[in-house]
């Protein structure tokens, strides 16, 4: 840590007149910041712990915290007990990471769907309830990693769509943070379509369709769009705040203009744009990292979301998304109540 | 157990916690703005067997000790779900009970010698004021008025809110405000939330093992970077041991975060490389 910082810090919390308590001492480090000197430095510690111990006795009730100014002694002892700390917690991090990493791989060869539809909706039909919606935030890995880069990231995208038509779900959100995906959407369709004759058979390929709600586009698998068994919306950060921007900037521009009443301006319009805008809010949201981080998301749509994810994982694996759907199956939601 | 603490003043436990707070404050990664999802008040009293008001004083128990240890350990925001919009829609006895809670609760905050006073800490209500009946607005008033001079840190108490109204009344205010419609972006409307003039949420800490945001701090909460801790314990169970365990692994995670993009950094420095003695370039 820099000292200059900690002299500003000291200095700020010096110039402050806060009522804290009614005998608070001057710091007395800050004497010796101004004309430093080693006589002084020992002065200004010995003084801080005689001064400190004197009024824990005056007032016991007071605990003053913000008045203690910290030695250079006990910064040290706590910078030492904090390496001490960081010690035992990676150990234990470390223990914690081996767990779940066997724990994932265990699951593994448990949840295996082996590119059979079959077996995902055997797994599913025992749950009591599904999602309506589906949403997954998938996470570019770096272009040297196996499954990494562009390809890396549509293979994992397929893989979910797959899972998703199986397990009988129609609507799914995959949001990447760059939008590659809406970026690459020829060739993901393409991808999807590989994939899903691995799982059904090159026969009967389930018809589905691409959106991209920011330009407001549709890609259908087929020319014919009737039946379709699975939509899927491609969505990025572009989806999530800058979105609620653009529409706040609209209906600015209308009021200005008049065309639209500043008390029309409702939570009900607001909700309706920003459904067509994005589309409708997920149910379930799967998460594939090591720890939740929601990377821009639209907010207006996690107001009920359910998310899932597993500790310490980094890969799209079936046995997260069917653990998903299992926690969302007992989740109650009872807004309010 | 109270009695207790108060009257020995250093009893051991306190004196642990002020250490602990110190050495998170020293680490320099402690989160500036902490929010908490306090859940879990019912279930506990179902629990325990006691009246849902009992249930209820738990929880503002465990609110006081694990914000004590936060405000210590370096926290400058703290944000607290206390009531949301949605919760109009439970039996007129239970609101009502809820409501002489929080106001007594927050009234007292702001008494001699409690939480605010001895931390300097500056108690902001937010949320859908107008929802709240005219008395109990006019000693939230107060309180807040109370406690405007206190700059050391800050508490936001979410009474009543909810997410998506925030971003609304956001959105609004920018509008009727008159903002010429380049100067709406997404910073003004970050501006324009309740939480406006808080630092950036870095952590958010939800109770009772339910994992959504059930309509709090979306906009905050859903930015890039941001930690979310779902604990599985009721909130009157959630105390400052579970809290300082979070803080050790934020803090952890966070001081290794920064090496690692440190490393990056060199390994790209060709002038680095060069630098280095001849037998470490090809590891």
């Amino acid at each position: 840590m820099n000292s200059e910082k900690i002299v500003e810090n000291a200095r700020l919390l010096a110039g402050e007149d806060v009522n804290v308590s009614t005998n608070r001492i001057p710091p007395p480090e800050a004497s010796f910041m101004k004309h430093p000197s080693k006589l002084k430095a020992l002065q200004a510690v010995a003084h801080l712990t005689a001064a400190e111990r004197d009024q824990n006795i005056k007032t016991p009730k007071n605990n003053a915290f913000w008045n203690q100014e910290m030695g250079k002694i006990q910064y040290f002892i706590c910078k030492t007990l904090l390496v001490g700390m960081y010690l035992v917690f990676g150990l234990f991090r470390y223990l914690q990471y081996e767990y779940n990493r066997m724990k994932l791989r265990i699951w593994n060869v448990i949840y295996n769907p082996s590119n059979t539809p079959q077996l995902i909706r055997q797994d599913v039909t025992k749950l009591n309830k599904i999602p309506r919606r589906l949403a997954a935030i998938l996470e570019m890995k770096s272009v040297g990693s196996v499954g990494g880069g562009v390809k890396g990231l549509m293979n994992d995208g397929s893989e979910v769509a797959c899972w998703t038509v199986s397990a009988g779900i129609k609507h799914l959100i995959l949001y990447d943070f760059d939008g590659i995906l809406k970026k690459n959407v020829l060739e993901f369709k393409q991808e999807i379509k590989t994939k899903l004759s691995r799982y059904f058979g090159p026969s009967n390929v389930p018809k589905f369709a691409l959106r991209i709600p920011h330009k407001n586009k549709v890609y259908f698998s087929n020319d014919d769009t009737h039946k379709i068994s699975l939509e899927i919306s491609l969505l990025s950060n572009r989806d999530g705040r800058q979105t609620i921007v653009d529409l706040t900037k609209t209906m600015a521009e209308l009021t200005k203009s008049e065309e639209l009443q500043l008390q029309d301006i409702t939570m009900k319009l607001m909700d309706k744009e920003l459904t067509q805008l994005v589309g409708p809010e997920p149910d379930l949201l799967l998460y594939f990292g090591p720890s939740l981080d929601l990377q821009g998301f639209p907010p207006w749509h996690l107001r009920l979301t359910e998310f899932h994810w597993e500790q310490d994982n980094d890969q799209v694996t079936y046995s997260i998304f069917i653990r998903g759907l299992h926690k969302y199956s007992s989740c109650k939601i009872n807004v309010g109540k | 157990m109270e009695a207790e603490t108060t009257l020995s003043g250093f009893s051991a436990s306190e004196w642990i916690k002020n250490q602990f707070s110190n050495v998170i404050r020293v680490s320099n990664v402690a989160p500036k703005h902490v929010g908490f999802v306090m859940d879990g008040n019912r279930r506990y009293a179902k629990k325990m067997d006691i009246e849902v008001k009992e249930g209820h004083e738990a929880g503002y128990m465990s609110m006081s000790k694990v914000l004590e240890l936060c405000y210590q350990a370096g926290v400058e925001t703290a944000t607290v779900f206390a009531f949301s919009i949605e919760n109009f829609k439970r039996s007129s006895q239970e609101v009502d009970n809820l409501m002489q809670l929080a106001r007594e609760r927050i009234r007292q905050l702001a008494d001699k010698g409690e939480l605010a006073e001895k931390y300097g800490i500056r108690v902001k209500v937010i949320g859908d004021l107008t929802l709240l009946p005219k008395d109990i607005y006019k000693e939230v008033k107060r309180t807040i008025d109370q406690t405007k001079n206190n700059t050391r840190a800050t508490l936001n108490i979410c009474f009543p809110y909810t997410g998506r109204e925030e971003m609304f009344h956001s959105v609004k205010e920018l509008i009727s405000a008159d903002v010429p419609v380049d100067g709406i972006n997404e910073s003004s409307l970050e501006e324009h939330l309740y939480t406006g003039d808080s630092p950036p949420l870095d952590l958010l800490v939800r109770t009772s093992g339910v994992s959504r945001l059930s309509d709090f701090m979306l906009w905050q909460a859903s930015n890039k970077g941001v930690v979310i801790e779902l604990i599985d314990c009721l909130w009157p169970e959630f105390g400052p041991l579970s809290m300082a365990w979070i803080l050790l692994k934020f803090a952890f995670r966070k001081s290794f975060f920064v090496k690692h993009e440190l490393k990056d950094e060199v390994e790209d420095n060709d002038e680095l490389m060069e630098a280095l003695p001849e037998d470490k370039k090809h590891l």
